[in-house]
């Protein structure tokens, strides 16, 4: 056995800096954040020690150029020269607890107001700092590089209580000194605190978080104090909000106020919720803290019960986070019941705006759905109208499960005068699924493209026989398609055929369209999904309408020769109509046809000038 | 009126969605009147969005439909494409192909050669196809031949067109749970579960994964807090249905009415699901789940919610004969992988 020397990895604070600007905060702007955080944790220290204590914070610009330093300072609980020494210790020992507390955003007061403090040196290539701890004690200087070298010292004189920090400003960083800028900043990381926030410069000062509104305690009086409160979210929110849901969980310690957006919004869209954690703003992207499909509102949330990440940029996604947000949850759906009992025209006004999003809360709980299912928009036969008027038709509710299949015979269902509802939108499908199930008396069913057929009116059996021969012709013309010929009578009465596919034979038609344009390996493999499918794939069915005085003529006067060629061209004429894009076989069909009609129409010409 | 929108119209509105069946029809509305129109180069980047939407929300047929086509549309005029994004979903159909049971094995392997050939003919690693055989084998059940794969790929080095490091760890962990290696699996897991690894999918198949790992060593209190993640992480997306398997497999032993629960909300996914494989394990564990929520006091008179779309027509009521239902299902489809393999592991992780 050899002798092993134990050695330390050397930290390189320069590095780590780098390493927290780029990795851990978003930007450098944080600085003014962590030391604001920094001041309010040391009066919340500092108020738990002598409760009825009153914190301020001053903030202080001089200097111009290369002299433009601010200044921050508190009168919370100041740091003792051991204190200083153990949060130096936090950050430059790679100690396990050190870096593990780190990572899991559970470090200590000290620890943390290290790792904030260090955040400074992103802006600042010295930070000094007095401070005087309320524990007694002697007064404290100390100086940082972002080098890692730093110096401590014993003040001569006795500061009070409190720590002030002083930075430097580096040239690249001046925007951020600048007071309207800090002002600004000032007031949005700390607009909730309940003591004065002041900015000194030039000789003025500002109390920036004017008084704390009354409603931050008890989310209910928000109800009674809307234009404050709709004020309120225009300045810190920057959006003209004209509705609110207040919103609060059981144990009070987390409340918020939920603003109805005052546009529509993409359901990409990022749900960004403003989040203070002690009244101190944590994120201005939270998006992990309302369910999914409140993406109508942005909220104002203030919360002492949840646990920040490292960066104190976001909240760790834990068990407490799941229960504040399911509550939050329940309270925005509370709200919007309250309207749908007593408000129906607000609740109106805001589905009108947020659609999908009451769409998306619908699908997921049908009490809710119950609750407002009248007032939900849809496509239909009968127009874009509200699901309740739809309902009063007192019909059975159609729909079809995807655009295209509602392309494809809204025509046909509307000159019937059936009620077809289109479906193919977002949410629409699952909702018009479950209407049955959340209204007794309301029946809904899903139809096929070819089952609009059944609103079409049956050829008596003796009249289809005398068809027989045209409709045999007609059969082994389209066999090839896989396609079948049924008579029926339909409006509008100038349409002579109508094309209709079942689901599987549409795959079937997707995959051999698919496999004639592929590669050779491809194609085979298509081939093997469509072999094994048209065994079971129904066929495909053409209408032929009996009201229509060209298929009369078709069917009454059957031709070895001619009709073949009538119900193959009136199958690609379907084909168009329906914008279905064709084979091969089928365009193949398509000119043939043109080529000889063109001829025999020609031919028919000279006979006639023959005879005259 | 909505129905005569434009191809751009209708980009623009499937952007605007998220995955799911709504923007698959908006795409495949735009790819159709493309086509119909004759905009081959629209046609062609309709489709690239089909493959990706339809690869991830449980459409692998429409996704190997678009793709087929663009293939032949490239190899005719490579230089009018962008080949990466091609050749990188080429990866996922490739993924997807042994869950057909009506494609050969022969055709699986001529579909991995000719995928081999267009990665080394493009200069990517060769990992990528290494790493896809390793795959096809575990699907064929042909461990060792897959085994070697493994050796083979983890010796070659990752590129631009590899899987994520996240993806690839889970299909590993796939591998050592189908050898049944439950502490391995686990071992494997670690990186996803301390979130160092993640991607789009995972750690949300991997959540579902290990929770019968977890049941067989006894660590059900982790695995009852990894199966409420999961679930969350999933819950109402056509992807999981396998990961919905798991969730009722696990359930069954630790919760049957919180399964009964995870049944009612997913079978609606399940039904019209396209991936025969995944649909077949979700039969094949709702059975068990039935059977044994039927033994429960609570399950008295319990009648079964089951979406309009479910073609059974039977009382819901009949537990019993409902989970019958399921199996026979399941069975049916195994028997067909079982001879598309060429033995009986389909049907064996179905018992």
């Amino acid at each position: 056995m050899t002798a092993s020397n134990e050695y330390r990895f050397q930290v390189n604070l320069s590095g780590m800096i780098q390493i927290l600007s780029n990795h851990l905060y978003s930007s450098p702007k944080v600085f003014l954040r962590e030391l604001m955080q920094n001041a309010t944790d040391a009066i919340t220290a500092r108020t738990e020690a002598e409760p009825g204590y009153q914190g301020k914070v001053r903030v202080e610009l001089t200097g111009t150029g290369e002299q433009l330093t601010m200044m921050v300072e508190d009168n919370g609980i100041g740091l003792t020269e051991a204190d200083i020494h153990e949060f130096l210790a936090m950050i430059g020992q790679s100690s396990k607890r050190g870096q593990q507390a780190l990572l899991d955003g559970e470090t200590s007061f000290i620890g943390r107001f290290g790792i904030g403090l260090l955040s400074c040196f992103m802006v600042s290539h010295e930070i000094v700092m007095l401070t005087q701890s309320a524990k007694g004690g002697p007064s404290m200087e100390w100086r940082g590089k972002p080098d890692g070298t730093y110096t401590i010292r014993q003040l001569d004189t006795q500061l009070s209580p409190g720590t002030k920090v002083y930075l430097r400003c580096t040239p690249d960083a001046a925007h951020y000194f600048e007071p309207e800028y800090v002002k600004e900043a000032l007031f949005y990381y700390g607009a909730l605190l309940p003591y004065p926030v002041t900015l000194y410069h030039d000789g003025a000062q500002d109390v920036v978080n004017s008084e704390t509104p009354i409603w931050l305690t008890d989310p209910a009086l928000a109800r009674s104090r809307r234009a404050e409160v709709l004020a309120f979210g225009e300045r810190l929110l920057g959006e003209q909000f004209q509705d609110f849901i207040p919103l609060t969980t059981a144990s009070g310690r987390t409340g918020g106020i939920a603003f109805v957006l005052p546009h529509a919004v993409n359901l990409n869209a990022k749900r960004s919720h403003r989040v203070y954690l002690k009244r101190m703003l944590i994120s201005e992207k939270a998006e992990n803290i309302l369910p999914e499909w409140a993406f109508f509102v942005k909220c104002l949330i203030w919360t002492d019960e949840l646990q920040p990440t490292a960066s104190r940029e976001h909240f760790y996604e834990n068990e407490k986070l799941e229960e504040v947000r399911s509550e939050l949850g329940d309270a925005l759906r509370k709200g919007l019941v309250d309207m749908a009992e007593g408000q129906t025209e607000r609740l109106q006004k805001l589905i009108r705006l947020h659609a999908l999003s009451m769409k998306a809360l619908a699908v997921q709980d049908q009490a809710f759905y119950a609750m407002i299912h009248r007032w939900l928009p849809f496509e239909s036969t009968r127009g874009h109208r509200e699901l309740g008027e739809l309902i009063d038709e007192g019909e059975t509710l159609y729909y079809t499960g995807s655009i295209d299949e509602y392309r494809q015979i809204h025509h046909v269902a509307s000159a019937q005068s059936m009620l077809v509802v289109n479906a193919g939108y977002i949410y629409d499908k699952e909702l018009m699924a479950k209407l049955p199930m959340v209204l007794h008396n309301v029946q809904s069913e899903q139809l096929e493209p070819d089952e609009v057929s059944m609103t079409f009116t049956d050829v008596p059996p003796a009249e289809r026989n005398q068809y027989y021969d045209a409709l045999r012709l007609a059969d082994s013309a389209l066999q090839r398609f896989r396609c079948r010929t049924e008579v029926k009578g339909f409006k509008p009465e100038e349409l002579p055929v109508l094309f209709t596919l079942s689901q599987e034979s549409s795959t079937l038609r997707a995959l051999e369209k698919a496999s004639e344009q592929s590669t050779d390996l491809f194609s085979s493999v298509l081939d093997s999904l469509s072999s094994n499918m048209s065994s079971s794939a129904g066929y495909s069915t053409l209408y032929l309408n009996v009201s229509n005085p060209i298929i009369q003529r078709v069917l009454t006067s059957p031709d070895n020769q001619m009709t073949p060629i009538a119900i193959e061209m009136l199958y690609v004429n379907a084909l168009m109509m329906g914008h279905y894009a064709m084979s091969k076989q089928e365009l193949e069909v398509l000119n043939q046809g043109i080529v000889r009609f063109i001829d025999w129409g020609l031919r028919a010409n000279t006979d006639r000038k023959g005879d005259a | 009126m909505k129905t005569e929108m434009d191809f751009e119209d209708l980009m623009e509105e499937a952007y605007q969605l998220p995955n799911g069946p709504a923007k698959l029809g908006f795409l495949e509305e735009a790819a159709r009147v493309a086509d119909v129109n004759g905009m081959v180069e629209e046609a062609y980047e309709a489709r690239s969005e089909i493959v990706d939407v339809a690869t991830f929300c449980g459409y692998p047929m429409k996704a190997l439909i678009a793709f087929s086509w663009q293939l032949g549309k490239f190899d005719q005029q490579p230089e009018l494409y962008d080949e990466e994004t091609l050749l990188w979903s080429y990866k996922w159909i490739l993924g997807k192909m042994p869950d057909f049971p009506e494609i050969s094995r022969e055709k699986i392997m001529e579909l991995l050669e000719d995928f081999g050939a267009r990665f080394k003919s493009y200069g990517y690693s060769e990992r990528s196809y290494w790493y896809y055989r390793f795959r096809i084998f575990m699907d064929f059940g042909e461990l060792e031949e897959s085994g070697r794969s493994y050796d083979k790929f983890r010796t070659l080095d990752r590129d631009f067109m590899s899987d994520c490091e996240a993806c690839e760890q889970d299909e590993i962990m796939r591998y050592f749970m189908l050898k049944g290696d439950d502490e391995k699996v686990l071992e494997v897991a670690k990186p996803i579960l301390k979130g160092r690894m993640s991607c789009a999918e995972i750690p949300h198949l991997t959540l579902s994964e290990i929770l019968m790992p977890l049941y067989r060593l006894g660590r059900t209190e982790e695995a009852d807090k990894y199966q409420v993640k999961g679930y969350r992480l999933i819950k109402g997306e056509n992807d999981f249905v396998q990961s919905f398997s798991e969730q009722m497999e696990y359930l069954t032993h630790t919760n049957p009415a919180k399964g009964i629960d995870v049944l009612e909300e997913t079978l609606v996914l399940a039904t019209d699901h396209e991936d025969a494989y995944a649909k077949m394990l979700y039969y094949a564990k709702a059975a068990p789940l039935l059977r044994r929520w039927a033994e429960e006091k609570e399950s008295e008179g319990y009648r079964m919610r089951l979406p309009a779309s479910f073609p059974y027509e039977g009382d819901p009521g009949d537990l019993l004969k409902l989970a019958d239902y399921f199996v026979e299902h399941a069975q049916t489809v195994a028997a067909k992988f079982d001879q598309r393999n060429g033995n009986t592991h389909v049907s064996s992780l179905i018992q």
